[in-house]
This record gives structure tokens, C-alpha cells and sequence, in this order.
């Protein structure tokens, strides 16, 4: 039974979130997709002129945004699926019967919980071209690289860092998953003589579906909006030769440091459009699979 | 614990309070405007970053002195921690910037450009301030069509630090005078893992050798960087100091961040700094013996340095501004500025305190007489991209992405 109280005072529960909300967020988004068609800097607010559609045309002839938009894709396309890989196995071995158990669920999640700039120090440090991962290299004869420096080898170093930090994470929601898998499920499978493989790939996979769905976008989103592990690498340069230029990263430096945050503004509704259309498509994909 | 709320909640009000009458007294102080001599008291915001405790202890000082002879103004210096320029623009944006704050001489064209900060030539004569007594480079940074939008503070340029140990160990009996005698000392001095140059792939510490070769990277408000004489410095340093003789180094090849770390860390025998290098040795490598020269010049080239300097700005909607314009003076004056001479950090502005600094630390004259041959790091309202794509440039050649310095220069302007 409601009555117009109980509506009154569960709006006034929501209110607080509402407010801020829209104060924060959904007015600030409107306000930039506004600023986007105009030629716009935070220096002079009052002297924006109109510029349609040219932020959004600039961007496919600027050759920096192209090079910042591929380095993106490819640092997604290399951590998402390792990240999903290592998570998975991850959660698979903590799941077992092994010993010490909690240990490596707090070990393997540790890595989340710390702040991302801290953990781009530690491997700056790590890495540098007389750090130790070089020093252990070297005592094996291996050839050693000044990571963060070397036109090859900067993104994929950033890679490493990000699949190491952010694996724990989804560790944690596929060991959720895994729990959720009714146990009689396997029961019956060793009954029928399906051997740890099969139980693996025709019981465990398909129940995960959702799981690995939920975690691909979020793993896709993480990896499209990536920012901060580049920014301390680089020195807030993106160098070398903008090999650690992320999209973000570029949005941030025209917006801060080129003065033109119409400019940016265009940027992100990019980033977003690229973002939403790769959720429809894996929406899509995962419906038509587990109907 | 029941106790220790009460308290807390106590405490929480009676802040929340002195800010709302910390408020409350701030706005009826604009009531005021324009009358600098009025005995209400009120605050002046100054806006800035504390790069070290040194020099955050340096503008206490000058603070305290301004202090003691206004007595109705209580000075608040905001320092920003993190990006300077990503929370002053929003500042600005929203009209809530501190009455004056520092502005560094590179990014000042945006501001004076699109008018966000207050001309102060008006100000200036009224309060007795005479541009004539500032260095002419430091101040020209702050010049732009015809008005003048700042009073530099401090400003520094580049020398040659060289270590006096290796150069005994290597029978070098005096820092070298020219390219060539760079190249052969540096040749000498690489050894036993120091690397004998290091100098960072920047367009801020590699100019003033482009400059002696004749070239330029910004001219008539355009940028230059593919001017042919531009090739001739880059290909000297980055293509055959690093590349071919690996003489020289930069930084991060080094596993530091600047070479100024290299220098302190010994792994590099000499570099071109400026003078906030010497409170770096100061404290990390006290026990390390260098010497200051004046950069080496090509043979047959004019000498050419950088200033680096940063003014205080006045905000455009400060409410004081009179009051401002005082405080401005006083930092950048005879009084505030006698404190930056014994401080150290960087040189002073006034061209009488540059004379006393020259006579406290003759061992740094390199500096004083650098700036008579400097020109500014600022390259108008494309400053911020030319710079990056020089740097680019330069670092192109090390990494090897680009065979010599016309090659890289060009690029690097295409992207202009």
C-alpha cells in the first residue's frame, strides 16, 4: 500500500543523488556536447564562437588524434584479452582446493587497490634502463631495452602494467561467477565420465557467459578510456614520438595545455560514440549466442 | 567514543561557521573598491606553485614584509599542487582566480592574447613602478601589443655545469669554449660508465646552440622550425655526440629524469642546466666539486642563451586592485627581491639586485651574463605546440626514428 507520504519521502530519500547527479554529471555532459561545436577555450569562456561541425572534422585529419585513436585500439586489443585469459585463470586456480587460498586471492588483488600512479612509479623504476628488470636480463644474457623510452616496446610495457593491475579485479567478479555454477551440474557431468576439460569447457565456460560479457565491456571501457598509467609513464608527454598517446591523454593535453577545450570536448563524444557502438556489437554478439 | 563525537561535531560546526564569516566579511569587503587606503581589513590571494621548501620559505619571507607595512591586508598565498594550468584555467573560467598569481613566460601569450589578465601599465605609474628597473628580456615576456601584463619575479638561464674532479682525472684544465672542444672534452671525459654530455632532447635546453649556428624556431609570430641553419645544432648534438660517438646522452638513456640527476648522480661529467641545479647538488650531491661556465659557442657563431622567467599576473577581477598592484611591487621591488637574491633559487629581476647577485655569487656569473644574450623561452600563442614538436624533433634523432636533424625538423613543422 502506498500513499502520497510514502511517495514523498522516498523522492526526498533519491533527492540528494539526483541533484548531484545532475549537477555533476548530466549537466556538465550537455554543457560539453555543446562546447563541442563551438571554438571554445577556458580562458575565454565569453568569446566562444560557433564552429559546427569542424571540431569533430579537424579530428580525422589530425594526425596526432589518429595516432593517439590507433594507439587505443591497439592497447585494447592486446589487454583485453590477456586480461580476460589471466582472470579467468586466476579465478580458476583460487577456486580449487589448493592451500593457502585466501593468501593468493589477497596477492592477486592487491594489485588493484593500489593507486595506479603508484604502481607507474614502481615499474618506471623497474623498468628504466638500469633498473632491475634490466639487471636480472642482462645476468641472463638476455638483450635489455630502456622500456619506457624505446619506440617498440613503450605501449606493450604500459600493456603489462595494466593487465598486472587490473587482473585482480576481474578475478574477483569471475570467482562470483564461479560460485554461482550449481554444483550439481558437475556432479552429474563426473557421473557421465566428462573429464576436467570437458567439465571446463561445456559447463564452466557457457555458465560464465554472462560473467565474460560483463567483463569485456568493462574491460573495453577501461582500456578506451586509459589515461593515467600513460600520463606518469610519459612524464605527461606521451612520448616517445607520442607511442604512449592515448585518446584521453590527447583530449586532456588540447584541453590544458593547447588552450582548446572545444577541441577536447569533440574528442570525448568520439570516444564515446567508439565505446557505445563496440557495446551494441558485443550485446548483440553474446544475445544472439546464448538464445 | 560517544564523547569524541560531540567534540567533533563541535568543532565541525564552529569551522563551518569561521568560513561562513570568513565569507561574509570578504564580500562586504568589495563594498571598498578602489579605495586602497581604507583601513577594513581584507585578504589578498596570491596563486602559484611551491616547487621546494626552499623557495616556499623564500615567499613566506617577502609575504611577512608586505605584511608588516599593510596592515589591513592579510596575503594568502594558494599554492596548486599537481597541473598549475588545469586548475587555473577553470579558476579564471569561474572568475574566482586569486588577485595575482604566478604566470610562467611560455604559455603568458594565450593569456595576454585572449585578455583574461589585467594590463598593468596604468597601475604601474601610479604606483611608482618603473619597467626601466627590470631585466629587458624578462619583462618583454610579459609585453604584448603595446601593453605590459606582468612584473616578472625571478628568472633563470643556461649555463655549463661541468664536474672539476673528472675534468682534473682527464687532464682538462678548462671547460670547453666551443663545439669543437665540447666534442673532444666530452670524448675524453666518456669513460668508466660516465658519459661524458648530457644534455635532455628539448627544444628549452638545445636553442641557444641552434641560435649560434644562425638558426631560429619562431619569427614574426610564425614558427620556423625547418629555417635550414635549425639542422646543423641537432645534427652536432643528438646525431653525432649520441647517436654516432655516444659522447653524449640524454636523460632517460642515463635512468634519470633530468640530467641534472645524472650531474648529482656523477654518470654524466657535464650538462646544461640552469641555476635551480645548484640547490639540487646542494643537497643530494654536496660533496661533488663542479664549475659553471657559459655555454660554448660555434666557432664563428654569436653566444646565445634562454631566459626562463615567471611574472606575477593581476587578475582581471580581483577586487583589490590597487591594493594588488602594491603587493605586486613589493614582491618584485628592492625588498621582496633582496629575499631572492639570498635565497639563491633563481635570479633576481631588478637590474641593481642582478648587480648584488653577480657580487654574492661570483662563481654563478655565467647566469648574469647569459641573460644579456638571451632570448625568451616563449614563442607567442603557438608556443605550447612548437615546443612539443621541437622536442619531438630532437628526440626522433636519438631514438633513431629519424636519420639527421633536417629530416626530423621538417616533420616536425609539417605538424604545425
Amino acid at each position: 500500500m502506498r500513499n502520497r507520504g510514502d511517495l514523498a519521502t522516498g523522492y526526498l530519500f533519491v533527492l540528494p543523488v539526483v541533484v548531484s547527479l545532475a549537477v555533476f554529471l548530466i549537466g556538465p555532459i550537455f554543457y560539453a556536447l555543446y562546447i563541442s561545436f563551438h571554438h571554445f577555450s577556458f580562458l575565454a569562456p565569453d568569446h566562444a564562437t560557433w564552429a559546427g561541425l569542424g571540431n569533430y572534422t579537424k579530428l580525422f585529419h589530425d594526425p596526432r588524434f589518429l595516432r593517439a585513436l590507433g594507439n587505443t585500439s591497439l592497447y585494447s586489443l592486446g589487454v583485453v584479452p590477456i586480461q580476460i585469459a589471466i582472470a579467468l585463470m586466476l579465478a580458476l586456480i583460487v577456486d580449487s582446493k589448493i592451500k593457502g587460498k585466501t593468501f593468493f586471492r589477497v596477492v592477486y588483488f592487491l594489485p588493484t587497490v593500489t593507486s595506479t600512479v603508484a604502481v607507474s612509479v614502481m615499474f618506471m623504476y623497474l623498468f628504466k634502463n638500469d633498473g632491475l628488470v634490466n639487471l636480472l636480463l642482462g645476468k641472463l644474457g638476455i638483450p635489455t631495452f630502456d622500456w619506457f623510452n624505446s619506440l617498440t616496446f613503450a605501449l606493450p610495457s604500459v600493456m603489462g602494467m595494466a593487465i598486472w593491475t587490473t587482473v585482480g579485479q576481474f578475478m574477483v567478479i569471475y570467482l562470483a561467477g564461479l560460485q554461482d555454477i550449481p554444483q550439481e551440474l558437475y556432479e552429474a557431468a563426473e557421473v557421465d565420465g566428462a573429464t576436467p576439460w570437458q567439465r571446463l569447457r561445456f559447463i564452466t565456460w557457457p555458465m560464465l557467459k554472462p560473467t565474460t560479457f560483463f567483463i569485456l565491456i568493462m574491460s573495453i571501457i577501461g582500456c578506451f578510456q586509459v589515461f593515467d598509467q600513460m600520463y606518469v609513464v610519459s612524464k605527461g608527454e606521451g612520448g616517445p614520438q607520442d607511442r604512449t598517446l592515448s585518446v584521453v591523454f590527447y583530449l586532456y593535453r588540447s584541453a590544458f595545455k593547447d588552450f582548446d577545450m572545444g577541441y577536447a570536448s569533440a574528442m570525448a563524444f568520439v570516444l564515446f560514440l567508439i565505446i557505445l557502438i563496440l557495446t551494441v556489437i558485443q550485446r548483440k554478439f553474446f544475445q544472439e549466442e546464448t538464445h | 567514543m560517544k564523547k569524541k563525537n560531540v567534540i567533533t561535531g563541535i568543532l565541525a560546526t564552529t569551522l563551518a561557521m569561521t568560513a561562513l564569516v570568513g565569507c561574509s566579511s570578504s564580500s562586504s569587503s568589495t563594498d571598498s573598491q578602489g579605495s586602497p587606503s581604507s583601513n577594513e581589513k581584507f585578504t589578498l590571494r596570491v596563486g602559484g606553485w611551491s616547487s621546494s621548501p626552499e623557495e616556499q620559505k623564500m615567499l613566506d619571507t617577502q609575504i611577512a614584509g608586505f605584511k608588516a607595512t599593510h596592515p589591513n591586508i592579510d596575503v594568502k598565498f594558494e599554492p596548486v599542487v599537481g597541473d598549475y594550468l588545469q586548475k587555473l584555467q577553470p579558476m579564471i573560467a569561474s572568475k574566482t582566480e586569486p588577485d595575482i598569481f604566478y604566470l610562467d613566460a611560455n604559455v603568458a601569450p594565450d593569456f595576454m592574447d585572449k585578455g583574461v589578465i589585467e594590463p598593468i601599465d596604468d597601475l604601474a605609474q601610479k604606483h611608482n613602478v618603473n619597467f626601466g628597473d627590470y631585466e629587458d628580456a624578462a619583462l618583454k615576456a610579459f609585453q604584448w601589443n603595446g601593453k605590459t601584463y606582468g612584473l616578472p619575479k625571478d628568472y633563470n638561464t643556461l649555463a655549463l655545469f661541468y664536474n672539476k674532479e673528472m675534468f682534473d682525472k682527464a687532464g682538462i684544465t678548462a671547460p670547453p669554449k666551443n663545439w669543437d672542444e665540447l666534442r673532444a672534452d666530452a670524448q675524453k671525459l666518456t669513460k668508466d660508465g660516465v658519459t661524458g654530455f648530457s644534455i635532455s632532447a628539448e627544444l628549452p635546453r638545445y636553442q641557444p646552440f641552434l641560435v649560434q649556428a644562425g638558426g631560429s624556431v619562431y619569427a614574426d609570430g610564425k614558427a620556423t622550425l625547418n629555417n635550414p641553419a635549425n639542422a646543423t645544432a641537432l645534427d652536432f648534438i643528438y646525431r653525432d655526440m649520441m647517436v654516432k660517438d655516444k659522447i653524449a646522452a640524454y636523460p632517460k638513456t642515463l635512468g634519470v629524469d633530468w640530467s641534472g640527476d645524472a650531474f648529482a648522480n656523477q654518470k654524466a661529467a657535464m650538462v646544461v642546466e640552469g641555476s635551480w641545479l645548484i640547490p639540487h647538488m646542494a643537497q643530494k650531491a654536496p660533496n661533488v666539486k663542479y664549475g659553471i661556465a657559459e655555454l660554448p659557442v660555434k666557432d664563428g657563431g654569436k653566444p646565445s642563451n634562454m631566459i626562463f622567467t615567471v611574472a606575477y599576473a593581476l587578475s582581471k577581477n580581483s577586487k583589490h586592485k590597487d591594493d594588488a598592484m602594491d603587493l605586486m611591487a613589493y614582491l618584485t621591488g628592492t625588498e621582496g627581491q633582496k629575499v631572492t637574491v639570498e635565497g639563491g633559487l633563481a635570479l633576481p629581476t631588478l637590474k641593481a639586485m642582478g648587480k648584488e647577485y653577480a657580487t654574492k655569487y661570483p662563481e654563478r656569473e655565467a647566469f648574469v651574463k647569459g641573460a644579456s644574450y638571451a632570448l625568451p623561452f616563449q614563442y607567442g600563442v603557438v608556443g605550447t605546440k612548437l615546443t612539443d614538436a621541437a622536442n619531438k624533433a630532437a628526440e626522433a634523432i636519438v631514438l633513431g626514428a629519424k636519420p639527421d636533424g633536417k629530416s626530423a625538423l621538417d616533420e616536425a613543422q609539417s605538424k604545425l
